[in-house]
């Protein structure tokens, strides 16, 4: 039998009491005010039983007064209770309640002492039942006082009493109403996964100011004011702030830039003003925090006419000056173009420190997973870690929606087949398709290929092992490449006739080695303004730097790329390119900003570790059919250091592509591929596989729509009509060595 | 239902009702003499405003010395005479409160003692002459509660105003005059019609 929830009788606002039938009364043997403990959805409710003036049974009005803290917030009563979730109580009388009172007003705090407080609450906690750790809710008496928290009560070995004029009343404590909501409601922490050492180097500047100013001040040296958060969208940077926040204890004060810009003039500078004072009452209270989201909107560096922005930019500096040492405040900015701020901003005094959150690494993601897959019924044959792997290049945004992805596609499936509900491998693999990674949004080279399988290329074995020895060993088995000693290439040069599968030899690379895959062209490139195509380029490398392993691909390298000693002149684009690709490839280092997760000293701890430290670079893949156009430079030992050969097929290899192309087509027994092999002297295997369409497509001709399988005089008729695309000439120019 | 802890506990209740009554008369008494003490706090504060806002020097007033602070003195010395007799009067509140408290708690103890021995539907039998004993048990607490929240609330507003603070001086009349709730003073005066009878009822035997 469940009971329905009724709402209360306004006639028992505030009297504590709880309606119920008789019968259960009895039941429970209650009698008329006894006490008895109520639980509801997440809380519990203390209250006293009454029966109904109507008597009736199956219903329950219950009086929130003595409830647990989380009940303040959401005070959400389910619709039915189960007799189970009443528990009658034996109360003894109290001898001494200790208790933190919430105010309304600030004023009524600062103005009233405390002895006349503490006469109100032990006049008003009279006759009540208390239970330790609740929340005495006393609105209904229309007082300053709000809310009564019972901190202890004594003697202590029952949790709950009853509250007597005898009883002792001990203020522990006064507190606002708002300041005691926010607690209450900041008190889930969302857990954050990968940014320990940002955190906790947060935590730290926020901490000591915050909860230990005197030790600061006796040192002599003012506490740090402002931080500035700088990183990618999506790291976490605005959560990182409130689960710190929360874990001290601060209280948070968000200004979002739009928020506070007005249309009229002056109006934006007093709304920076008046959250200015805002921050500093809180302040008064307790530790405080003031974030400011987005601060490059209302920060922007200033230019030299008298924009309205100035004045805003100028407001705030003066504020951030103007803070002194009483003000118990800390600023913290959020952006994620921190090279657009005001540059007056970025010094000691007003942005003290900078915190650089870059995309996560291997193991931050290995991190965020764990975390974000913590509540979720994850199937054990998950492996967080080659999840973290498959996912280069994702942010926590990302990540969280990765996450959600694969669980609505565990229960798209339930839905068919009703099965045990779990996430496992196979709904993460799908979500990583439709989740892309959003560091490499608006990337000018995103490319989504389709994955091609070494098995696929036929022939060209030993082209195939050196590519998977320059490019899937070291992603993939770093710590033997450090145990020998060895560094993996910076760049590959595939060159080789037209036609030979170079460009299908990458798509393979690619997908084996699970790197997120840039490819760039031409047209990506080109641009009509000056400066623009090596601008490209560079974000182009910045983009890849930031999603590492990476391989950026240059198709037709020779196009893209100028030479400097060819008949070019030496300020065209092309030869400009160049010294940009130059100095990318091998620079001096990169941008503060780009920095990813914290510098680490390897140590031997496993595989990713290995796979996190070393697998730092971006490696470049260029292929050219013209490699004595290249640059000389480009072409030296620590650039493009592995150049590979791609040689027209020769005659096992014809046959392998042969069995390759027509392993879809249905042949005849007859079909005789090693005398097409033979045959088919300076084919490339393009012509090959074009042989084999124009032998399926003849076969059509000759039987009609209704042919099923293709014969041997086919392939040969076809054979005849062909030729080959390639010239000994051709093949011999690129065989004498690169000079 | 053993007949001796019921009649005891409806002696009980009889007498707590009786206490009501005479405790809701002398409440309205003391009430009543408070009404021309509040008034001549807010009068009081309108002269204080009125002479704030004067400016002494510039009227035929100016030879006598120290005029302004003088009758300063003068204004906050009555209002503090006042402010006593209000404190006073504050005092017999709560002493009503008081009274009306411990009766109410007696008999909810004298209850809560028998209460193995009383039968839970008995108490919830009512009569066309008596309420049930649940029910009066229930509204002598909820008039408790509102003379609790009564006497807090005025007590609260005394204890708020500050000489400094001159509109919420002139607001006291207003206010005070706002914190009585009909309904509330209609709850207890229809109680006591409720249990008239049973209260009648017994009073020969």
């Amino acid at each position: 039998m469940s009971l329905r929830v009724l709402t209360q009788d306004s006639a028992d606002r505030g009297s504590q009491r709880c309606r119920m039938g008789l019968g259960l009364m009895s039941t429970h043997g209650l009698n008329l005010g006894s006490p008895l403990l109520v639980s509801i959805a997440r809380g519990t409710c203390l209250c006293t039983a009454w029966p109904r003036s109507d008597l009736t049974e199956g219903f329950i009005q219950i009086d929130l007064k003595c409830v647990s803290p989380n009940l303040i917030v959401q005070p959400s009563l389910k619709l039915s209770l189960g007799p189970s979730q009443l528990t009658p109580l034996t109360c003894s009388k109290l001898r001494h309640i200790k208790v933190t009172v919430v105010v309304q007003s600030v004023d009524f705090r600062k103005n009233t002492p405390l002895h006349i407080i503490n006469e109100l609450v032990k006049d008003m906690m009279k006759g009540v039942y208390v239970w330790k750790k609740h929340v005495i809710n006393v609105e209904d008496w229309d007082a300053e006082i709000k809310y009564v928290v019972v901190e202890e009560v004594s003697p202590d070995c029952a949790d709950a009493g009853l509250v007597t004029a005898k009883t002792s009343v001990d203020l522990v404590g006064t507190q606002t109403q708002r300041h005691f909501q926010r607690q209450l409601r900041d008190q889930p922490v969302d857990p954050l996964g990968g940014l320990d050492e940002v955190c906790a180097s947060l935590r730290e500047m926020l901490e000591l100011p915050l909860l230990y100013p005197g030790t600061l001040s006796s040192l002599g040296v003012s506490c740090p004011r402002g931080v500035l958060l700088a990183g990618p969208p999506g790291v976490g940077k605005t959560q990182l702030v409130r689960r710190v926040v929360g874990e001290v204890g601060a209280s948070l004060v968000v200004v979002r830039g739009p928020e506070v810009v007005g249309s009229r003039p002056g109006e934006s500078e007093e709304a920076l003003r008046a959250v200015f004072a805002r921050a500093r009452a809180e302040a008064d209270e307790g530790p405080c925090v003031l974030f400011l989201d987005e601060v490059d909107s209302l920060c922007p560096r200033r230019t030299g006419s008298s924009a309205p922005e100035n004045r805003v930019v100028a407001q705030l500096l003066t504020l951030m000056d103007g803070m002194n040492q009483s003000d118990r405040f800390v600023i913290v900015g959020a952006t994620n173009q921190p090279d657009s701020l005001d540059p007056a901003l970025r010094r000691p005094g007003r942005f003290d420190r900078e915190v650089i959150i870059g995309a996560p690494t291997l193991q931050q993601r290995k991190a965020i997973l764990g975390v974000l897959c913590e509540r979720m019924p994850v199937a054990p044959s998950v492996d967080m870690a080659e999840l973290a792997q498959r996912t280069v290049g994702y942010v926590g945004a990302d990540l969280g929606a990765l996450c959600r992805e694969a669980a609505m596609c565990a229960i798209r499936q339930d839905a068919q087949r009703s099965g045990g509900q779990e996430i496992d491998m196979s709904h993460f693999q799908q979500a990583v398709k439709t989740v892309l990674p959003s560091c490499l949004r608006s990337s000018l080279g995103r490319t989504d290929l389709s994955p091609v399988s070494w098995e696929q290329i036929g022939g060209l074995q030993d082209v195939k092992l050196k590519l998977i020895q320059s490019i899937e060993w070291p992603v993939k088995h770093p710590d033997a490449f450090m145990r020998l000693g060895l560094s993996r290439p910076r760049g590959v040069l595939l060159y080789g006739p037209p036609g030979c599968a170079k460009t299908t030899l990458v798509r393979a690379a690619a997908a084996a080695s699970h790197c997120s895959f840039l490819s760039v062209s031409g047209a990506d490139l080109y641009s009509p303004y000056v400066g623009d195509s090596e601008r490209a380029l560079a974000q182009l490398f910045q983009q890849a730097r930031a999603c590492t392993p990476c391989i950026l691909f240059l198709d037709e390298i020779d196009t893209l790329i100028g030479s400097r000693c060819g008949s070019q002149s030496p300020n065209s684009v092309q030869t400009r390119l160049l010294s940009v690709l130059l100095n990318e490839l091998d620079g001096v280092g990169f941008k503060t900003l780009e920095r990813r997760g914290t510098e680490r000293v390897l140590q031997a701890e496993g595989k990713l570790d290995y796979q996190e430290v070393c697998n730092k670079d971006v490696m470049i893949i260029a292929a050219t059919n013209r490699p004595d156009s290249l640059d000389s430079a480009l072409l030296r030992p620590g650039r493009l250091d592995q150049i590979i050969y791609v040689p027209p097929p020769d005659r096992e290899a014809r046959l392998a592509i042969l069995r390759v192309c027509t392993g879809t087509m249905p042949i005849d027994d007859d079909v005789y591929l090693e005398e097409l092999a033979a045959k088919t002297e300076l084919y490339s295997g393009a012509d090959l596989e074009k042989l084999c369409k124009e032998a399926a497509l003849l076969t059509l001709q000759d039987e009609g729509m209704g042919a099923c399988s293709i014969k041997h005089t086919n392939f040969l008729k076809s054979l005849d009509t062909m030729s080959p695309s390639l010239t000994a000439q051709q093949i011999h120019t690129y065989q004498t060595p690169l000079s | 239902m053993s007949m001796p802890s019921s009649f005891a506990l409806q002696q009980a209740l009889r007498k707590s009702f009786q206490h009501l009554e005479t405790n809701q008369k002398t409440w309205h008494s003391v009430l009543a003499e408070c009404n021309p003490l509040v008034g001549s706090v807010g009068n009081l504060a309108q002269q204080l405003r009125a002479l704030s806002n004067v400016n002494i020097s510039n009227t035929p007033l100016k030879a006598f010395p120290d005029l302004q602070e003088r009758l300063h003195f003068k204004l906050v010395q009555a209002l503090d005479i006042v402010l006593e007799k209000l404190n006073e009067k504050l005092v017999l509140l709560q002493s009503v409160r008081d009274s009306n408290s411990n009766h109410v708690t007696a008999a909810f103890q004298l209850y809560e003692r028998n209460a193995d021995t009383l039968d839970l539907y008995a108490c919830t039998q009512r009569s066309p002459v008596a309420p049930s004993i649940a029910d009066m048990l229930e509204w002598l607490q909820n008039a408790e509660l509102y003379y609790k929240q009564q006497f807090l609330k005025r007590k609260t507003l005394l204890h708020s105003l500050r000489p400094d603070d001159l509109s919420l001086l002139e607001s006291t009349p207003k206010r005070w005059d706002s914190l009585e709730t009909l309904s509330g003073e209609e709850y207890i005066t229809d109680t006591l019609f409720r249990v008239s009878f049973f209260v009648e009822s017994h009073k020969g035997e």
